[in-house]
């Protein structure tokens, strides 16, 4: 096994001895990434809930934007198996969705399931597009553009310029489907899309469909929300969980030196954050290298070295993928294992001291 | 070890036995008293000894359960984490579940309604859940898959087929069918689902999908009958819509889920939509005497905020008017999809006070509680925490007449609850609480207290506020092991999640392997629930065999 403590090689239980002390000196360490097989995510909360660390994922920028909106609003979605069985009409806003897979089956099939099955699909956007039959280019922003589209369907606005002519070809639909990326679209554009949907839904059947985001925060938050009762991003400083996604965002904490340690999570490869080097900091990494922090582990990558429970992105659900070229490298979740075994007998032993 | 449990009042019904004397337990289960000295003993004397409380319509997990957190993140109350669990008393989470169930002398507790497209994401969410056994069961009833081949009329012999590999392939313990047909209507249009209404794109109805399942369950030997959420849940005229189901069943096996909100006669029948509802408690309890083929539970409804989770999308859709807070998430997803609606049963309301009475009426008029399941479909009617106050109210009239005092009129005008004299026995909670449930979900050595029983023992001290009492027992035993002692958690063990042991069809499995392919671009292997995803060296299944 692959590890570095300060650049130097070493062995796996001088490293896990540094990481556990570099953690036990922290007064409030944070355990970030999260990208990585449900058996690591959750190994990484019960560290955190053990120790008095919050957490903070690779992803957070399209987690929150729908996080946001959905505990304000709420939501009227689908699944991309639904959407591309059943959708007579695609809305893509902006321009990150096209890069997204499903884009393709959207292209290349028809709608095979419910009462729209065997008729055309028509592919509208906001944003400029070639592909598209109706295309706004909207060039004030896509949360406005939203807001617009919203206002039609609600009647505010009338007319047969462009948003208006996409917002009635929704209202013909039988099964329309609104897709867009979290992160591109903001919060405030995400609860405006989720409101749309719900305006035409009382006179067809309208639906949003997030596209894929980074890492495995679609992972995380499901496991979050039923060990802690809370989403992501939160803290465990207290006791009680505390869900707050600015006070827990890790690169904030570390720009501002609330935090004094991190622990990144990365068994599932994802970019590694600047902020990263200016903390003492340890990583569990499957493309472990000696540079990646003060105390680094390469771990296995869940599906390839060994088995885990990934996000499946089709699917839109948790799957167990087997390692398909499996090595001895050790799981992300026994190195957490280990290290919480060392941190809560060393808590144990010190417990004589008085809290404060 | 050999344990005695000495000189409680224990009561099995199953037994007929009510009187103060000894459990002897060894190796995690109850035994005939051996003629030996036991190595511990437990004093119970003024106390109440029953078998561990089972549970059998409880949303403790799955992609609603997840969604009703993001959506209300703060409908309840966390406290600052005992000793070790760091989240048990982090209110809604799996180990709150867990150890909240575990307090009140539950020791088993099912999920029912696991969509196997989800069946992973819901197991692993189980089995997070500590201290109880767990089980789901396998919803089934709008998928695609299923639709096609009923209109295809494939037959009876690949519905039989679809539906055990669907159980096996999810590790179910039983079939649920959730408004059949319901979800699939809405997706194409519809806003109302009646028995024999025609399901757009498919010419079926939910009295053929639910026969078909209802015989399929059958054949494979499911022990326990199939779980059936009726159309038109919560609407005026709903109890026509419970009777024409268990008339369709013909006989077969099948329990009713949260019976309450089927309760509701039309005040006006010419105009169902606009007169209210009065309890129709006397119609569904004399049904279920006159049924011996069926069961229900209740889906009691408690007052307060609280959060309503459910597959059937057709009803949620219609329900999102009534949010309170005003929001609502409703994912038309892969089969049923699911939908979550906020809502406040408003303390001292006229409707919710309704509510609540016709479900302690159903209770109390019940010629056998056995088949009359204590819930409250947590969280739909209010949360499973208030099972003891329900209990006390059902075991105590003056306490029935304190708080019906405070509510409006309508209770009496519209339900019988005011006049009835009866008080529950400790019996007869125990068959409500208990034994019932356990036979309902076929689980022979759960819900009594005979030799051979698993040691899942709740100990309570005999208090006549049943409330204080049902909530924190004094001891609590978990195959034998004390996890609960003074209402605390003492241990920190996993309990098995319960699934049936069914074969799958080879056949069956190969054609739902290319169907699931074409659809979703993976196959069965994708909705698989392997033993590898709990963990190197956990045993997180335990079996259990079909009926012979």
């Amino acid at each position: 096994m692959a590890a570095w403590v300060k650049g130097d090689a070493t062995d796996a239980g001088t490293a896990i001895v540094a990481a556990a002390s570099l953690l036990a000196a922290a007064r409030a360490p944070v355990i970030a990434g999260l990208s990585a097989d449900v058996a690591a995510i959750r190994a990484a909360y019960d560290l955190a809930g053990r120790i008095g660390a919050s957490v903070d994922t690779a992803g957070a920028a399209g987690t929150y934007a729908e996080l946001g909106a959905l505990s304000r609003v709420g939501a009227l979605t689908s699944t991309p198996a639904e959407a591309v069985g059943r959708a007579d009409a695609v809305l893509v806003v902006g321009a990150a969705p096209w890069q997204a897979p499903l884009m393709k089956r959207f292209i290349d099939t028809k709608p095979t399931r419910g009462r729209a099955a065997g008729s055309d699909r028509a592919l509208l956007a906001v944003g400029a597009n070639a592909t598209a039959s109706l295309a706004w280019p909207a060039a004030g922003g896509l949360a406005e553009a939203v807001g617009v589209l919203r206002a039609y369907a609600r009647g505010h606005l009338a007319g047969d310029a462009l948003p208006g002519q996409i917002v009635a070809r929704l209202a013909s639909a039988q099964y329309g489907v609104l897709l867009y990326d979290p992160a591109e679209l903001g919060e405030a554009g995400v609860e405006m899309l989720q409101g749309l949907a719900m305006e035409l839904s009382e006179t067809t059947r309208c639906f949003t469909l997030a596209t894929g985001g980074v890492g495995q925060d679609r992972a995380v938050v499901p496991v979050s929300a039923w060990m802690t009762g809370q989403a992501p991003r939160s803290g465990f400083g207290r006791r009680v969980p505390e869900h707050d996604p600015w006070r827990f965002d890790a690169a904030r904490q570390v720009a501002a030196g609330e935090a004094d340690a991190v622990l990144w999570l990365a068994s599932v490869p994802v970019a590694r954050p600047d902020w990263l080097s200016a903390i003492p900091s340890v990583a569990l990494v499957a493309d472990g290298e000696a540079a990646a922090a003060e105390v680094v582990i390469a771990v296995g990558q869940p599906g390839r070295d060994h088995g885990g429970v990934l996000w499946n992105e089709p699917r839109a659900t948790l799957t167990y993928r087997p390692a398909s070229a499996p090595t001895d490298l050790p799981s992300a979740a026994s190195i957490l294992g280990a290290l919480k075994e060392r941190l809560i007998t060393g808590q144990a032993a010190s417990r004589s001291e008085p809290a404060c | 070890m050999l344990s005695v449990i000495r000189g409680g009042r224990v009561v099995d019904p199953t037994a007929a036995r009510d009187a103060v004397g000894d459990v002897w337990i060894e190796d995690g289960r109850v035994i005939d008293p051996p003629g030996r000295a036991a190595d511990n003993v437990v004093e119970a004397a003024g106390c109440v000894v029953m078998a561990g409380g089972v549970e059998v319509h409880s949303h403790i997990a799955g992609g609603n359960v997840i969604t009703s957190r993001l959506l209300l993140p703060d409908l309840y109350v966390s406290e600052a984490a005992p000793e070790g669990h760091p989240f048990a008393h982090a209110g809604g989470a799996a180990a709150w579940i867990g150890s909240t169930y575990a307090r009140m002398g539950y020791t088993t507790a099912v999920e029912p309604a696991m969509p196997p497209t989800h069946a992973l994401a819901t197991q692993l969410e189980l089995a997070d859940i500590p201290l109880l056994d767990r089980g789901a069961l396998t919803v089934m009833g709008n998928d695609d898959q299923l639709l096609q081949l009923l209109r295809e009329r494939q037959g009876g012999n690949a519905v039989r087929d679809l539906v055990s590999l669907s159980v096996a392939q999810s590790r179910g313990l039983g079939v649920k069918c959730i408004n059949a047909g319901g979800a699939s209507a809405f997706k194409d249009g519809a806003l109302r689902l009646s028995l024999d209404d025609e399901i757009p794109c498919y010419g079926l109805s939910t009295r053929q999908i639910m026969g078909s399942l209802l015989d399929a369950v059958e054949e494979i030997g499911v022990p326990h009958p199939l779980h059936v959420h009726c159309n038109n849940l919560g609407l005026p005229g709903a109890d026509d819509s419970f009777i024409a189901t268990l008339e369709a069943a013909e006989g077969r096996r099948i329990h009713f889920a949260h019976a309450q909100f089927y309760a509701y006669g039309a005040v006006d029948p010419a105009n169902p939509g606009t007169g209210g509802f009065r309890s129709a408690a006397e119609r569904i309890a004399q049904a279920i005497t006159d049924n011996p083929n069926a069961t229900l539970d209740i889906g009691q409804v408690v007052f307060g905020q609280t959060v309503t989770v459910s597959l059937d999308i057709l009803r949620q859709f219609a329900g999102r008017k009534g949010a309170n807070p005003k929001k609502w998430v409703l994912n038309a997803g892969d089969a049923e999809g699911g939908g979550v609606v906020p809502f406040l049963y408003r303390p001292r309301g006229p409707t919710s006070s309704l509510q609540w009475a016709i479900g302690l009426e159903i209770m109390l008029l019940s010629t056998d509680p056995e088949r009359t399941i204590l819930t409250t479909d947590h969280p739909n009617g209010g949360p499973f925490t208030q099972y003891p106050r329900i209990i006390h109210l059902l075991m105590d009239k003056g306490e029935r007449d304190r708080e019906i005092a405070t509510l409006p009129k309508i209770v009496g005008e519209r339900s019988g609850l005011p006049g009835l004299e009866r008080e529950y026995t400790l019996s007869e909670i125990a068959q409500l609480t208990r034994s019932g449930p356990a036979k309902l979900l076929g689980l022979a050595d759960r819900g009594h207290l005979r030799a051979g029983a698993r040691a899942d023992v709740a100990v309570y001290r005999d208090d006549a506020n049943r409330t204080a009492m049902f909530t924190a027992a004094k001891l609590v035993l978990k195959d034998g092991v004390p996890i609960v002692e003074e209402g605390e958690v003492v241990e920190w063990r996993s309990g098995r999640t319960l699934s049936l042991t069914v074969e799958a069809d080879k056949g069956m499995a190969k054609r739902a392997d290319i169907y699931l392919t074409e659809r979703f671009g993976e196959g069965l292997d994708s909705f698989a629930v392997p033993d590898a995803a709990f963990g190197e060296g956990t045993e997180n299944f335990e079996a259990v065999p079909c009926r012979v």
